[in-house]
């Protein structure tokens, strides 16, 4: 099963690897032993590739595969490869001079490209008849190519697909966009799937045309940027900060709309422009405190009926250290929360409240700005 | 082959295992958390809806068993000729699909009306919050505006009240409880007042009871809930206006540190010493009479552990697994007639009943009486934090005291 | 698949030589005896007989399992296993049952009958019909090696988050059920997608959709409720995973999360999950009940449509395993009533199989006796089913032992009772040999005197408040009478062990059959008088299937080959003009020329047993990942280079003749 060539790679192979052994050891050499580590693993590789296509080669011994060889009368063929191995190392050079990214992309071009001729190289080769050439090179190559190739168009596609719903900027403009493109990928569809003889050509066309006018969409949206989106800030940034206050801030003032997802909460809190008004589950309104259990993340809705932007803070208290510094976070806020607006807030308490009294202070709700409070009781 | 007398006997026994089992369940009063026996109006309401069903499910069942039979019976292969390949008559099935829609639609109507009705927190007596944590439940009183506490105002000044295990409820009111849980999901089931409950983390869900009679009413952890869901009880004990209210002023009562000299006393510094850590005794003061305030979220995992003023005031303990009582005491409370069960509950576990074997085995090492995870191995995953009571090497005299100082927190 | 592996057109074979492989080093394997025409075999009836036994050793698993769940509790206060035991004990049995004995049983029964049935030589992709026998079985054998590795998943096998964390379930075990069932999951998807395709497109000619055998019809749509399923517990099990290997926060409430998105995303999966178990039984005693009945299906096309509805309705009926979840009083009331409805379906079923019996000429064989047995005892299961469709009457019984007993009413009185009475009716055309009818009468009446001892007395148990998963039970709550738990504990844990022994009773049966001294006679060629295409071929079956391609012109193919409809107008006489001997001689001397199976192959196992590794290395060692990674890469490559056919060179000796005829085979 051995063929000639391969004997002559693998002896040589081990040789190299008994060399670099023995000069690793006797001489303890670094050069020299990566040197020859270098040539063995290069002489395996070699010696791997020829026991796999068997030398490229018949026995010489058989005159009639002899003269019909591939070495006797194969031509090569066209190929797309030299121009994409060349694409790619000027991609590499022009990298080095501008960004880091070209030329990463210039060496997986570039070895995209090798790999490619490799294969052709080999393949064409591979026996005297054409069509089974082409088909070896088939069989090898396109469980690789297929799925990287279509990941390449897939990505192109969603990449470009962002950069245009990212490039609009305003609501009814994606509205518009996106429903006449839906209807066009319909009608599409349906025309297809009626007329059923429909030549693979025009197909063919319809699909490359729609690829390219994404790519180009993408393209000129991702030029033009992306539209201006609101810094969204959260409720930890804020108590961070210690910007609790009522104040104007930044805060996307949809957000809390957005946010309010989380049902069964564990009380909602009204403000209508003067109180505090507790709804809970079981309560008639007829509760002035809120009682929440200890060591529990509890999840209070925080709803605004006032005729302005609120915001509702939870004052913690928490303990302080030696030299009078609270040793956790002070307050936790919602963002401004606009006219019948809600949003969502989660309070843990780590101390009963009785703990708090001896310091003649309580956890509190209050609306910042505002004299409207709730004390919470902590059991 | 086969006789038919086998296959008779067959469905006898299946009739027998299947609608016996239905029909006669609901006479039986006995397990104390018989499904079947309903003793507040929420539970009332499921088991008028449940019982038909199960009526007509029974009866269904038997005419298909009955057909059945009869098809096995009569036409069993006794050298007949072959019988007509024919795939049935379009009318026939009509029926059959019609006959059972009709019936299921009769059935959905009355259950849609009762899921509403269950649902409904509305006009609530008394409110209670109900948190679930591996392996045993906390309830807390809010307290209203008026200062009243469950619909009952208390007779000296106000304040929060925090008890496990048992849960006590007044007789004849709407009670509705807002729960959630510390760690995983917990259900609540008292299934002689109402149907299950999951009480999950992150979110407030509601469940109502009512209670006809004064009595104590069983449940169990019906979510598994990890290691020791099978030891997650709770007890609902029901208790008419009078009573409750002497259960609330007991509640409130200040504390009372136990005599000097006593060894009660004693149990006091060792409370302090070894439990206050997780487990808080409202007002409680260490020797430099400052307030003692537990810290159970540095130990354990789930952030609480029992409050234990009142400890004695209830009569189980460890996630309502234990009874405070000896047995015979126990059957007294549990078996005593509605009219008499509110008094000998309010007396608490006096020094005669109490379960001291029990008790004393489990202050000696808990997590070898109930599983749960405090091997020091399996703490890495939460930073060392227990769940459950730890080991705590407490030595037989220390324990003497414990118990001694326990048995005043009532 | 077929995008990268066109079927090859034309004579390929270079002009040049004769290479001893063609593209590669190795030779195929070709053997058709011996372990490695095993391990190696695409051949459809060959991958069905593996899940078959595969699946009955893990129905034994899971039984002792069970055993072991009920011995602990046949008294109070069960000491025979520890409470962390007895978690990952009742989890690794509803998990074993579930995945690792049902469904592969279902797809033991669909991969070796379905091509039968429908007259085709093997499936559409027989080489990912390896690929998914071997998946099944690498999953499950890691998820086994837990036990050995610091113990099994221990929270319950619907996981619900967050006790599926971490911290509350600190060892090893959920990430090997998450990782295990991903795998058997593959196999699962890959099956479905299979079967679906040769369902769709291999159909013998003539066979319409409504000629298609009733058990082909419900294999079919359960390949459809997988192919939808089996994604959702995909996702559901990756965000498990990432949860638990990689810190994410999914089900972290102090994150944020809800943790019934868990159960939402879990259910929508179970719940379709419980039709995928029970309806090739079904579809089984909807073909056993007609031949033993000497008529055919009353209403086929409504017992089609009704399974089929099913496989719909069953979308939306996930909630009613949350009733207690506090959904609110709209979603809930919604769902109980959709589950209702999905009552109507499986009654018309019900119906339908004793119309058949009705009128009918009866044989009590054992086969007839479990599909009866499946009649009355799903029955049961599905009258209980109706009680807690009924969501305030759920809030009482929802995780008691009432709900143990119905839905081992509905998989074990349904599905397991099908797949015996499957295996009694098949097992000839299997293995050429018939069980015994005698021991097969005790196998049975053990089976269904057990099942209602052991799971009868749940019912009782669950109303009278135990709840399930407890790992001991106390007197205190048990009560005295009639009705006290303990009494009705121990019958039930008696009823198992009867159960048990049942069950062991086929083993000995299918032993005695095959070994032994009391060997059976090779079976008769239509012991059954049957009336589906898989019987006009030998038994067991040739490895071409049939002859020749058979021509379908009627529903029930093979009994209207053997009767005649001698009667007039309305009137119907049937009577036999032939026999099953007469009609396979002339299949065989009609038989087609040069049939050309798809060739065995080694790739499908060695891609199947790379995945275990990468698990392992999701929770031991990264590089590990890397290796399977590897061995999976090299795999796919050398499976994607194979042609589907070895050249006739890697036989030996070398077949004469070319690849003549192959099949429409890719996979």
């Amino acid at each position: 099963m051995f063929t000639t060539g391969t004997k002559l790679l693998i002896g040589s192979a081990a040789l190299a690897w008994i060399g670099a052994a023995v000069y690793g050891v006797a001489q303890e050499g670094a050069l020299g032993t990566i040197g020859l580590v270098s040539a063995a693993v290069a002489l395996s590789l070699l010696a791997g590739i020829n026991t796999f296509v068997r030398d490229s080669n018949v026995s010489a011994t058989d005159t009639e595969s002899f003269e019909t060889s591939a070495a006797a009368q194969a031509t090569a063929r066209n190929s797309l490869w030299p121009l994409l191995s060349a694409l790619g190392i000027t991609m590499m050079a022009l990298g080095m001079a501008t960004l880091p990214a070209i030329f990463i992309l210039g060496i997986v071009v570039t070895a995209a490209g090798l790999l490619e001729w490799l294969v052709q190289g080999w393949s064409e080769r591979a026996s005297a008849e054409r069509a089974y050439n082409d088909e070896a090179r088939e069989v090898l190559a396109d469980p690789l190519e297929l799925p990287v190739a279509g990941a390449i168009v897939f990505a192109v596609i969603v990449y470009s697909f962002s950069r245009v719903m990212l490039g609009m900027s305003t609501k009814e403009a994606t509205v518009v966009v996106f429903s006449v493109l839906a209807a066009v990928v319909l009608a599409i569809g349906t025309m297809i799937a009626l007329k059923r003889n429909i030549s693979t050509p025009v197909i063919t066309g319809v699909f490359s045309i729609g690829i390219v006018a994404v790519i180009a969409g993408g393209a000129i949206a991702g030029l033009n940027g992306e539209r201006e989106v609101h810094e969204h800030e959260t409720t930890a940034d804020l108590a961070e900060e210690n910007e609790c206050g009522p104040e104007e801030t930044h805060a996307d003032d949809k957000a809390s709309q957005t946010v309010a997802a989380k049902s069964n909460p564990a009380a909602t809190l009204i403000f209508d422009g003067a109180a505090l008004e507790i709804d809970q589950a079981g309560d008639d309104g007829n509760s002035e405190t809120l009682t929440l259990p200890r060591s529990n993340p509890s999840n209070i809705m925080f709803l605004n009926e006032s005729d302005g932007e609120a915001r509702l803070v939870l004052e913690l208290h928490p303990p302080v250290d030696e030299s009078g510094v609270p040793i956790s976070i002070e307050r936790i806020c919602t963002t401004l929360v606009e006219e019948g607006g809600r949003q969502f807030m989660t309070a843990e308490f780590d101390r009963p409240s009785f703990a708090l009294e001896d310091e003649g202070v309580a956890y509190e709700f209050v609306v910042a700005g505002t004299d409207a409070s709730v004390e919470v009781v902590v059991p | 082959m086969t006789e038919s007398s086998p296959l008779r006997s067959r469905l006898r026994t299946a009739a027998l295992v299947g609608v016996g089992a239905v029909v006669l369940a609901s006479c039986a009063q006995d397990a104390p958390q018989d499904t079947w026996d309903p003793a507040g109006s929420e539970a009332q309401r499921i088991h008028d809806l449940q019982w038909p069903i199960f009526m007509i499910a029974g009866i269904v069942g038997l005419i298909v068993m009955a057909v059945v039979a009869i098809c096995v019976v009569k036409f069993k292969d006794r050298g007949q000729p072959i019988p007509e390949q024919s795939h049935g008559k379009a009318w026939l099935e009509y029926m059959f699909i019609a006959l059972p829609a009709v019936l299921l639609a009769g059935i959905a109507v009355p259950t849609v009306a009762t899921i509403i009705e269950l649902n409904d927190t509305d006009d609530a007596d008394c409110v209670i919050n109900v948190t679930g944590q591996q392996w045993w439940w906390e309830y807390d009183y809010p307290i209203a505006g008026d200062g009243s506490i469950c619909g009952y105002m208390p007779t000296g000044e106000t304040g929060t009240i925090v008890t496990s295990g048992q849960m006590v409820i007044p007789t004849d009111a709407k009670v509705v409880i807002r729960g959630t849980s510390r760690d995983v999901i917990h259900s609540f089931w008292v299934p002689r007042l109402n149907g299950k409950r999951d009480m999950v983390p992150g979110g407030v869900h509601t469940w109502n009871f009512n209670a006809n009679e004064p009595g104590i009413y069983a449940g169990q952890c019906a979510e598994f809930c990890g290691l020791s869901h099978a030891n997650m009880r709770m007890e609902i004990v029901a208790l008419d206006a009078a009573d409750f209210q002497s259960w609330i002023d007991n509640q409130l009562e200040p504390y009372q540190p136990p005599e000097e000299g006593t060894l009660a006393a004693e149990g006091e510094a060792e409370f302090v010493a070894q439990c206050a850590r997780c487990h808080q005794v409202d007002g409680l003061t260490d020797a430099d009479g400052n307030l003692v305030v537990a810290h159970p979220e540095d130990q354990v995992y789930s952030g609480a552990a029992p409050n234990l003023t009142n400890l004695m005031t209830r009569n189980t303990f460890a996630g309502a697994t234990w009874d405070l009582l000896v047995e015979d005491c126990r059957d007294e409370v549990w078996d005593a007639p509605a009219d008499e069960f509110g008094p000998l509950y309010l007396e608490g576990v006096t020094d005669e009943c109490l379960n001291e074997t029990q008790l004393k085995q489990w202050l000696r090492n808990a997590p070898a009486m109930k599983p749960m995870y405090t091997d020091a191995e399996l703490l890495e995953p939460t930073d060392g934090l227990v769940r459950g009571m730890p080991y705590l090497a407490l030595s037989e005299d220390q324990i003497d005291k414990l118990v001694a100082y326990l048995l005043e927190r009532k | 698949m077929a995008l990268i592996e066109r079927p090859r057109t034309g004579d390929l074979t270079p002009a040049v030589a004769t290479p001893e492989a063609t593209y590669g080093a190795f030779r195929r394997p070709v053997e058709s005896t011996g372990w490695k025409s095993w391990l190696f075999t695409i051949d459809h009836k060959k991958i069905g007989i593996m899940y078959g036994v595969t699946a009955m050793f893990f129905f034994l698993v899971g039984g002792l399992e069970a055993l072991l769940i009920r011995a602990q509790l046949a008294g109070p206060n069960g000491t025979i296993l520890s409470a962390d035991k007895y978690n990952q004990m009742f989890t690794m049995h509803a998990t074993t049952m579930v995945f690792l004995f049902v469904m592969p049983m279902a797809a033991a029964f669909g991969n070796y009958f379905v091509p039968l049935q429908i007259g085709a030589r093997d499936v559409a992709f027989p080489r990912i019909n390896a690929f998914s026998f071997w998946c099944f079985l690498a999953g499950a054998i890691f998820i086994n090696t837990s036990w050995l590795l610091g113990g099994a998943a221990d929270g319950g096998w619907f996981m619900y988050a967050p006790n599926s964390s971490v911290p509350f379930s600190p060892t090893n075990g959920i990430d090997f059920w998450g990782l295990g069932l991903q795998i058997t999951g593959i196999a699962s998807l890959t099956g479905a997608i299979n079967l679906i395709v040769t369902v769709i497109n291999m159909r013998a000619p003539g066979m319409t959709f409504m000629k298609m055998p009733i058990f082909t019809w419900m294999i079919f749509v359960v390949q459809f409720l997988l192919v939808f399923a089996i994604p959702v517990i995909t996702v559901a099990l990756f965000l498990l995973m990432f949860q638990r290997s990689f810190d994410a926060t999914f089900f972290s409430v102090e994150a944020g999360a809800d943790p019934l998105l868990w159960q939402h995303l879990f259910w929508i999966f179970g719940h379709p999950e419980v039709y995928i178990l029970v309806l090739p039984s079904f579809g089984i005693v909807s073909e056993v009940l007609p031949v033993f009945s000497k008529k055919p299906l009353f209403g086929y096309p409504l017992v089609v449509f009704s399974g089929a509805a099913i496989g719909f309705v069953g979308w939306g009926v996930w909630a009613h395993h949350m009733f207690a979840s506090g959904l609110g009083p709209i979603s809930v009331a919604v769902f109980s009533v959709a589950t209702m409805a999905i009552a109507i379906p499986t009654g018309v079923k019900i119906v339908n199989w004793v119309m058949t019996m009705w009128g009918g000429k009866l044989r009590y064989t054992v086969a007839m006796l479990f599909a009866i047995g499946l009649i009355v005892q799903f029955t049961i299961g599905g009258l209980s089913g109706v009680t807690h469709a009924v969501a305030p009457s759920d809030t009482q019984q929802t995780d008691t032992y009432y709900i143990v007993a119905h839905f081992h009413y509905v998989l074990f009185g349904g599905a397991i009772l099908g797949i015996f009475a499957g295996l009694y009716y098949w097992w000839p055309k299997m293995f050429g040999r018939m069980l015994s009818e005698k021991i097969g009468m005790w196998n049975f009446w053990l089976m269904i005197i057990g099942l209602n001892m052991a799971f009868g007395p749940m019912h009782i148990i669950g109303l009278q408040g135990q709840p399930r998963r407890m790992y001991v039970w106390t007197e205190a709550r048990a009560g005295e009478g009639f009705f006290n738990l303990g009494f009705w504990n121990l019958i039930s844990s008696i009823g198992a062990f009867v159960l048990g022994f049942g069950v062991l009773l086929f083993f000995y049966n299918a032993w005695r059959t095959h070994f032994g001294k009391h060997k059976a006679p090779p079976a008769p060629l239509d012991p059954w008088d049957a009336r589906s295409l898989e019987w006009l071929t030998t038994s067991p079956p040739k490895e071409v299937n049939f002859d020749r391609t058979p021509v379908v012109s009627h529903l029930d193919e093979f009994f209207h080959r053997k009767y005649e409809d001698r009667g007039e107008g309305d009137r119907h006489d049937f009577v036999q003009v032939a026999t099953a001997e007469e009609l396979l001689a002339i299949e065989e001397a009609n038989a087609d020329a040069d049939i050309h199976l798809p060739s065995p192959s080694f790739w499908p196992i060695l891609l199947a047993f790379s995945l275990p590794i990468m698990a392992y290395g999701v929770i031991y060692n990264i590089i590990m990942i890397a290796v399977g990674a590897g061995i999976a890469l090299l795999a796919m490559y050398g499976w994607a280079l194979e042609p589907a056919t070895a050249p006739a060179s890697d036989y030996d000796p070398p077949e004469d003749g070319g690849t003549d005829l192959e099949l429409a085979t890719n996979g």
